[in-house]
């Protein structure tokens, strides 16, 4: 019994924890990712990330989905969106996409008359759906490319490009979260930005979960899951969005047959 | 796809959209899970094929108390019964290993599609997740060569509360007809979402070491 305590007294554990994460600091100097040359520093932020979330935002968006009613949470969502639909079309025009520009707008106008002022995503229902964008996919179907993978703090994912985009948008006055930050009324702008910041959390409860249901090392799998997405969506702006991945090169011609040769030996 | 003008396809939306209005609350009264129960033919269409399993698979869902309500062990289940035949895990893990694969032996290689099955399973029943009564699955119109061995059938998921999820699957085919073996969620291809975890993996600790991390991984 006492043997037992003592293997769980905090300061074993807080050695524990800083082997592990000795370990992890090793590793990841073996096995370097092109597009992550900063993977040691990020594997840092991101589980200083981790630590915040775990202890303060995750708590909050749990009690937000277990305290409100689904239909309120979706109108939240949707009033965020709409919002940020007007953003998404600003950059379609940037892109030259002007059919895609006119059918955001199109869903503006009809989520913020018919939908209520945006709560309801009537758009969506009819088969109208949302085509998110941002200033950091523009510069993507401008020819800029990502540069090297950056976990923010907090904010977590991002690269080089899409970070100085949201970055610069938002000092620049024409990110879809500067107008609330134009407001004078100082509780009602914090209590806008809590919400939002709230909304966004729990939207990513589910992914967050899936994650943890399916990874096998959550920094590799949401690292290259938000630069497939990321690049899947200037490609497809580009035009070419009915590319695959090509895993042709790693796959020898000859080898199924060694195997099934081998395996009916 | 050709558009006209922008001007003209912004009224025709906005014709289209006040036109629906007024039947969207009606339409949302009406269950629109009314697809007939298909038969599936793994050798026809690839979209007819991607339809009918996953119809399948929908409605089981929603006939299913527990998974309906979440119950990700009986999603599993369900998964495992009517999406599994169809899929080639052998090539998924295979591909996912990459130039690895051909350091494995045959035991080894054994081991590493049966420890990574759960990890597909769970992946496939994400796609399967968070369905309710007004979930249905909309196979969009085929783009490529239909005569091709290897196809992309693009679907999308929508649900009542929560954006359309899109969901691809990527198929080959073979002597027994066409086969699942790679699918994106919104835009992130599965395979390619492992290619570095299994190589970070059998880095630090080989082959063996994967399977075991994979097979952890499974008592989740």
């Amino acid at each position: 019994m006492k043997n037992n305590a003592r293997f769980t007294s905090p300061r074993l554990r807080l050695g524990v924890v800083v082997a592990a994460l000795a370990l992890t600091g090793c590793a990841t100097v073996e096995s370097p990712s092109p597009r992550d040359p900063l993977e040691r520093l990020n594997r840092g932020t991101f589980a200083f990330n981790d630590a915040v979330d775990g202890a303060v935002f995750k708590p909050i968006a749990y009690a937000y989905r277990d305290l409100t009613p689904a239909p309120l949470r979706s109108c939240v969502g949707n009033i965020f969106g709409n919002v940020e639909d007007v953003w998404s079309a600003f950059n379609s025009l940037l892109q030259a996409r002007g059919h895609d520009f006119f059918n955001t707008l199109g869903r503006v106008m009809f989520n913020s008359t018919m939908g209520l002022g945006g709560c309801i995503d009537v758009a969506t229902m009819n088969g109208a759906y949302r085509i998110k964008n941002d200033l950091g996919t523009t510069l993507g179907v401008w020819g800029l490319g990502t540069g090297p993978y950056i976990v923010l703090p907090f904010l977590g994912s991002s690269t080089l490009r899409d970070g100085t985009a949201s970055l610069g948008g938002f000092a620049a006055d024409i990110s879809p979260l500067t107008p609330v930050m134009a407001i004078d009324n100082v509780p009602v702008r914090n209590v806008i930005l809590g919400t939002y910041a709230v909304d966004k959390r729990e939207s990513l409860l589910d992914a967050d979960e899936m994650v943890n249901r399916t990874a096998l090392d959550r920094y590799s799998f949401i690292r290259d899951a938000y630069l497939q997405q990321r690049d899947a969506l200037v490609n497809q702006r580009k035009g070419d969005g009915s590319a695959v991945p090509d895993y042709s090169d790693d796959e020898l011609p000859d080898y199924s047959d060694n195997g099934a040769q081998e395996a009916a030996r | 796809m050709h558009y006209p003008n922008t001007l003209s396809s912004l009224s025709g939306t906005a014709k289209r959209l006040i036109a629906a209005a007024g039947l969207a609350i009606s339409a949302l009264m009406i269950s629109v899970s009314a697809h007939a129960q298909a038969a599936i033919d793994a050798k026809g269409a690839p979209n007819d094929f991607v339809q009918a399993v996953a119809d399948n698979a929908l409605q089981a869902v929603k006939k299913d108390e527990a998974a309906k309500s979440g119950d990700l062990k009986r999603i599993n289940q369900l998964v495992d019964q009517l999406i599994l035949p169809y899929v080639n895990f052998e090539k998924t893990t295979r591909l996912a290993a990459g130039r690895h694969w051909r350091q494995a032996n045959p035991q080894q290689q054994q081991a590493l599609v049966e420890a990574f099955k759960g990890t597909l399973i769970r992946t496939y029943s994400g796609a399967l997740a968070n369905v309710d009564d007004v979930s249905r699955i909309d196979i969009q119109p085929f783009r490529g060569d239909a005569n091709a061995d290897d196809v992309v059938v693009r679907s999308l998921v929508t649900r009542s509360n929560g954006p359309a999820v899109g969901v691809d699957y990527r198929l080959e085919k073979t002597p027994e007809g066409w086969k699942v073996y790679d699918i994106n969620i919104e835009n992130i291809w599965l395979i390619q979402n492992y290619r570095n975890q299994f190589a970070q993996q059998i880095q630090q600790s080989g082959i063996d070491g994967l399977i075991k991390a994979l097979n952890q991984s499974n008592l989740k």
